[in-house]
């Protein structure tokens, strides 16, 4: 106990907010920016985003082969010609398949991540701060949705929404059903580190200077707690771009001929004694995506943390 | 403290019954038709499916037959599947594994996320930090359809170190390839929050001031840094318990290892309600006391939380 | 004084997870297997009592639990085991069966006349909703014991049959009875030989036409095995050899049907040797199986018939031209080359090359590939732009339906895609919706191996598993026609000229026959397989 009382007594007397915020200091944003601007993890990132993303909105500035086009006669055929990573099972081009499989894979994963991220961050920073009922209702609303099976979701949601013919291939279903789910992670890390940061002394003194809920929350609390859950966020995104992959191996994903990697990869396993190759490059393009958002995230985080100054 | 648990109990039993409330529904609108869902791709006379509808009342409405469901339970009776099966049997034929498969997972998981994310934030850009980020990305961007059989074909087949499956009754020694497995879903979620948790407690004052006082960075760093850095590691990691017991449908099934995962993707793809809320049921239950040890424990690791 | 708290709570919680989890798990030491045991993989059965059993797994465990009335030969030709004989009239109506004395259940009950002919009402029963009920329709009084629900899925209960007991049934002494048909069939010796046939015990029952609960859970059977404890759900059966089994005696001790959830799993079990017999390898395992296994992968012929049907309501092939066009489309070889790797082989036959009467390549050209011919046919009948094929995605289907799709892309420059479902009662329910699905998948294993259990039920009118609503009078009276015929070989004439009509109409396209693809462990030998897709229980022996 002797520690804790030791932190309380000798930590510093924050100093109040300068009223206003920018009067002679930067911007929280503008700091950022000046940090951001100088790391270079942050501009690998980003490139790699970019390039997915170009990726994902014209694959044929990549590849001129069509990933539709598969020819049983040349199964597990190595590489030849525009098709530098051979060709799958099905004498489909691997390469072809890699570049038109970015489209979907972002979009699920990007707006799954971006429902749930958002669901996530009103919940439990309304939970965490305010507390009391509000907490406890929200709270068990989370353990409600903790026991819906995703498996359960998964089929409601395709079943319901595959009747509209714009959405059976499946995107919608898949995405809505990760985003909805997926949530409930984020909004207890974030309600764990919001109850954290609210009793934190510069909170206390805050509230004493009068500041208004409103003020505390977006200019104390969050950037004070929003580590954990940046980095819970940006996992998510590569959880929910793999999970697509597991989603569909248990027929409740993408659905047609929709071409992603998750359905790529979960097709080649079985195969990986006789042909890695078409396991491998879905799975690295994944990978690296996954990577450049993480390290995009690690970055942004270090920048508008006040705490790492 | 002690109300405090007390409310917690009384709005367990509200949650308990909007879960399975809820997870009957979507049972209820997935619920195409369960008879022939049963019998796969063999054909079913006009008799038999007026039986089978007649016993396990399927004609009923949704709330007839969710009534008849908390009716059974308020009784102690949980049900029968469509396959006949009692659901109290079924549950306490998978139960045991799965919990023992998850038990062994989790402890997998935190110890390696703990030790390896404390030390990453220690030496924040070392080669240590760098390769264990990468390594746990791997993990993490590979689909667990594609870990779970590459881990039976490598470590089970080729060298022989495990059992390639391990099955219902099943040794420590049998699941801690598939455990590992299932650890490697939440081990990247985890050590990055030990990490960063970490490495922004260590630029923390109270730090400064340990260190000033003469403390060894030791001792700072184990018990100091890592009590206030334990809350959302803890916090994930009750959550990940829960999530790992449900959603072990691909390890189990790689494994074959009848659990709760396996059960419940059974039920679902068999449109078997009463034994998909039967499951649920006990999950939530299980999430429900997982988050109130949880909340007890964010009491014990700092003493500025309080519950009255 | 909470100094290293963390540290300590944590090992503190980890020992506990840790113990929690190594002892709770000592209850796998007493099944302690005896040196000629073998352990056969088997997925979970659907049920273990005969009359509401009609899948493999759980007719596998019968076979080893109970001895039929007859089994088949090489040829398919049925033999009596437990029958002393079964004779019949002239017009194949009244069939007498006389049992073999001195048979006993496991628990010692004699095997009476009176076994068979319970067992037997309490599968045709209608509420009593056994699943393998039908089989008893074409015995004398079968329709009375059906109730009929007065408005369909509506509120209002069916009302109880007429009848509880076949009237077609008849006990002369104890241990010969008749069996009387609605309608002659010369073939009905062969349906006998199936699970649905066999007898039960007075021990099953609780009360007159009353299955004691606990009877399915550990079945009590007339065969050279008996049940070791009770079925142990999800993970194995054990069985064990009954002590002077009349009959023929196996060359194994016991044996524990594995029970796995996965094909893959099993796979990887009989690779690294626990598991003796692997029934079905997986697909994807078979380019690596030859390998790993060597001589002992082995493949026999199996009843399995692949096909794709056109649903009668889709406008857009109801020209004929138009599904010989698709079926001409289609390069059968190279799908079962390179997708299965030869373990199924090219279907251009209505019915599976291992029954009696079946004839190579009645489907002639149509089943030819032929993309030019194809291409022709299909412009000239102006066929549909967009061709789906649906399928469910939990049987392993896609691979080959997307290599169709791309075949029928190639040939005949439309666009093809393949719509999975997730089960096959949702593909079911679309047909029966009318909504638009295309081709639909589809697939047969026979119940009894004559030609008529393939025509019967996949293409005459009524037939059970005619979904796609085929219906031609002619086709339908030559079928029937065939099973009023005095003597088998004169039925099969009149079956093979039914199928002449199939090749005619071509209402489905003929995919692919199936092979039993089988592999064992160095520990047993003569493994063999037949055509029920079922280990042989009396040859398999452990090696030397």
């Amino acid at each position: 106990m002797s520690d804790m009382n030791a932190l309380t007594a000798e930590s510093p007397v924050l100093q109040p907010a300068p009223p206003g915020g920018a009067g002679k200091s930067r911007s929280l944003a503008a700091d950022a920016w000046h940090d951001l601007r100088r790391s270079k993890i942050f501009w690998a990132a980003l490139v790699l985003i970019v390039i997915v993303l170009l990726m994902a909105a014209w694959p044929s500035l990549f590849t001129s082969a069509d990933p539709h086009d598969c020819v049983l006669s040349r199964k597990h055929a190595g590489a030849s010609g525009s098709a530098i990573f051979g060709y799958d099972f099905q004498g489909c081009d691997v390469y072809a398949k890699t570049v038109y499989g970015a489209r979907y894979s972002i979009v699920v994963g990007v707006f799954s991540t971006l429902i749930a991220g958002l669901i996530g961050l009103a919940v439990g920073l309304s939970a965490g701060y305010f507390g009391g009922w509000l907490d406890a209702l929200l709270s068990r609303f989370v353990d409600v949705m903790l026991g819906v099976p995703f498996l359960l979701a998964a089929i409601v949601l395709g079943k319901r929404l595959a009747s509209n013919p714009e959405n059976s291939n499946g995107v919608l279903a898949v995405t809505l059903t990760l985003g909805i789910l997926g949530w409930t992670t984020a909004a207890r890390v974030m309600r764990s580190s919001v109850i954290t940061a609210k009793n934190q002394d510069y909170v206390a003194a805050a509230r004493m200077l009068g500041a208004g809920s409103g003020r505390l929350i977006f200019r104390h609390i969050l950037p004070n707690s929003i580590a954990p859950y940046v980095v819970v966020l940006t996992i998510l995104l590569g959880i929910n771009i793999a999970s697509e992959a597991t989603l569909s191996f248990l027929g409740v994903g993408l659905r047609g001929d929709a071409v992603s990697w998750g359905i790529s990869i979960s097709e080649a396993t079985g195969y990986v004694r006789v042909a890695p190759g078409p396991l491998i490059w879905p799975s690295v393009f994944l990978a690296a995506t996954v990577l450049a958002f993480i390290m995009l995230g690690d970055a942004v985080r270090d920048a508008f943390d006040p705490k790492l100054r | 403290m002690f109300r405090f648990i007390v409310r917690r109990l009384l709005q367990m039993v509200l949650t308990f019954f909007g879960a399975t409330f809820l997870v009957y529904a979507l049972m209820f609108a997935v619920q195409d038709d369960p008879i022939q869902a049963l019998v796969g791709e063999r054909p079913i006379t006009d008799s038999q499916r007026a039986a089978l509808t007649e016993r396990y009342h399927l004609n009923d409405s949704f709330f007839q037959q969710y009534w008849y469901y908390v009716k059974g339970l308020l009784t102690g009776d949980l049900g029968t599947s469509l396959t006949g099966r009692k659901i109290a049997d079924m549950l306490a034929d998978a139960w045991p594994v799965t919990l023992r498969l998850t038990l062994i997972a989790i402890v997998i998981a935190a110890t390696i996320a703990i030790v390896a994310g404390v030390i990453s934030a220690i030496r924040r850009g070392s080669i240590f930090d760098n390769a264990t980020l990468f390594v746990t990305l791997i993990v993490l961007a590979m689909p667990i359809v594609v870990l779970a059989p590459l881990a039976q074909l490598i470590f089970g087949i080729k060298l022989g170190w495990f059992p390639p499956t391990a099955g219902k009754d099943a040794n420590l020694y049998e699941l801690l390839l598939p455990a590992a497995v299932l650890a490697s879903l939440v081990v990247a979620t985890e050590l990055r929050v030990t990490r960063a948790s970490v490495a922004e407690n260590l630029r923390a004052d109270y730090v400064r001031t340990a260190r000033a006082k003469g403390l060894r960075r030791g001792r700072v760093i184990g018990v100091h840094v890592l009590r206030n850095s334990l809350i959302p590691v803890i916090t994930l990691i009750g959550v990940d318990i829960g999530a790992l017991m449900s959603g072990a449908i691909v390890t189990e099934k790689v494994f074959n290892i009848p659990g709760v995962g396996f059960n419940l993707f059974r039920g679902i793809r068999t449109e078997d309600g009463p034994l998909v809320v039967g499951f649920v049921s006990v999950l939530v239950i299980v999430f429900l006391v997982l988050n109130l040890i949880v909340d007890l424990l964010y009491a014990v690791l700092d003493p500025r939380i309080r519950y009255e | 004084m909470r100094g290293n708290g963390p540290w300590k709570m944590a090992a503190g919680v980890a020992a506990i997870a840790l113990l929690a989890a190594g002892c709770s798990s000592g209850s796998s030491d007493d099944d302690e297997t005896l040196p000629n045991t073998i352990s056969i993989g088997i997925a979970e059965p659907e049920s273990l009592i005969p009359t509401n059993t009609t899948e493999a797994n759980g007719s596998q465990v019968l076979s080893s639990l109970f001895y039929p009335l007859v089994r088949f030969d090489e040829k398919s030709t049925p033999y009596t085991v437990a029958a002393e004989s079964i004779t019949h009239d002239k017009a194949n109506k009244v069939w007498t069966v006389r049992l073999r004395s001195g048979f006993t259940f496991s628990n010692g009950e004699p095997v009476t006349a009176d076994n068979y002919i319970n067992a037997w009402n309490y599968g045709a029963y209608g509420p009593n909703a056994q699943l393998a009920s039908y089989f008893f329709s074409r015995i004398d009084g079968y329709a009375q014991m059906q109730s009929v629900d007065p408005d369909g899925d509506g509120p209002e209960k069916a009302e109880q049959p007429k009848a509880k007991k076949l009237t077609g049934l008849r006990k002369l002494n104890s241990t010969t009875f008749t069996v009387t048909l609605s309608a002659g069939f010369a073939g009905w010796e062969s349906v006998m030989g199936y699970d649905a046939f066999l007898p039960l015990p007075k021990a099953a029952f609780a009360g007159d036409g009353v299955l004691a609960e606990s009877y399915g859970e550990a079945p009590i059977g007339n065969g050279p095995f008996k049940i070791k404890g009770k079925w142990q759900h999800d993970s194995q059966i054990q069985v064990e050899k009954v002590a002077d089994f009349k009959g023929t005696v196996p060359k194994v001790d016991g044996i524990t049907w594995k029970i796995y959830q996965d094909v893959g799993a099993a796979y990887a079990d009989l690779v690294a040797g626990n598991l003796d017999v692997q029934t079905k390898i997986p697909i994807e395992s078979l380019a690596s199986a030859s390998g790993d296994l060597g001589d002992r992968l082995q493949k026999s012929p199996s009843s399995s018939f692949s096909f794709v049907g056109f649903p009668i309501y889709e406008k857009e092939f109801q020209s004929r031209d138009v599904r010989r066009a698709l079926s001409m489309a289609i390069n059968r070889e190279e799908m079962t080359e390179q997708i299965f790797l030869g373990s199924e082989s090219p279907a251009t036959s209505f019915v599976s090359p291992v029954v009696e009467g079946y004839k190579p390549n009645t489907c002639g050209e149509n089943c030819e590939y032929n993309p030019t011919k194809a291409k022709q046919l299909y412009t000239a009948a102006n066929g549909p732009r967009d061709i789906k094929i649906t399928y469910n995605t939990d049987g392993g289907h896609k691979a080959w339906v997307d290599a169709m799709c791309n075949q029928i892309k190639a040939s005949l420059g439309v666009n093809c895609t393949g719509v999975g479902e997730p089960k096959f009662a949702d593909l079911l329910k679309k047909v029966e919706k009318k909504q638009s699905v295309g081709l639909i998948r589809l697939g047969w294993l026979m119940d009894y191996p004559l030609m008529e259990n393939y025509l019967g039920p996949l293409y005459s009118t009524d037939g059970s598993s005619n979904y796609y609503g085929y219906s031609n009078p002619a086709f339908d009276s030559l079928v029937a026609e065939g099973s009023a015929a005095p003597t088998t070989a004169a039925a099969e004439k009149k079956w093979q000229e039914a199928e002449a009509i199939l090749a005619n109409d071509m209402p489905v396209i003929p995919l692919r026959f199936g092979q039993n693809v089988f592999g064992h462990s160095e520990k047993v030998t003569n493994v063999t397989m037949d055509l029920f897709q079922k280990v042989d229980i009396y040859k398999i022996e452990i090696a030397d």
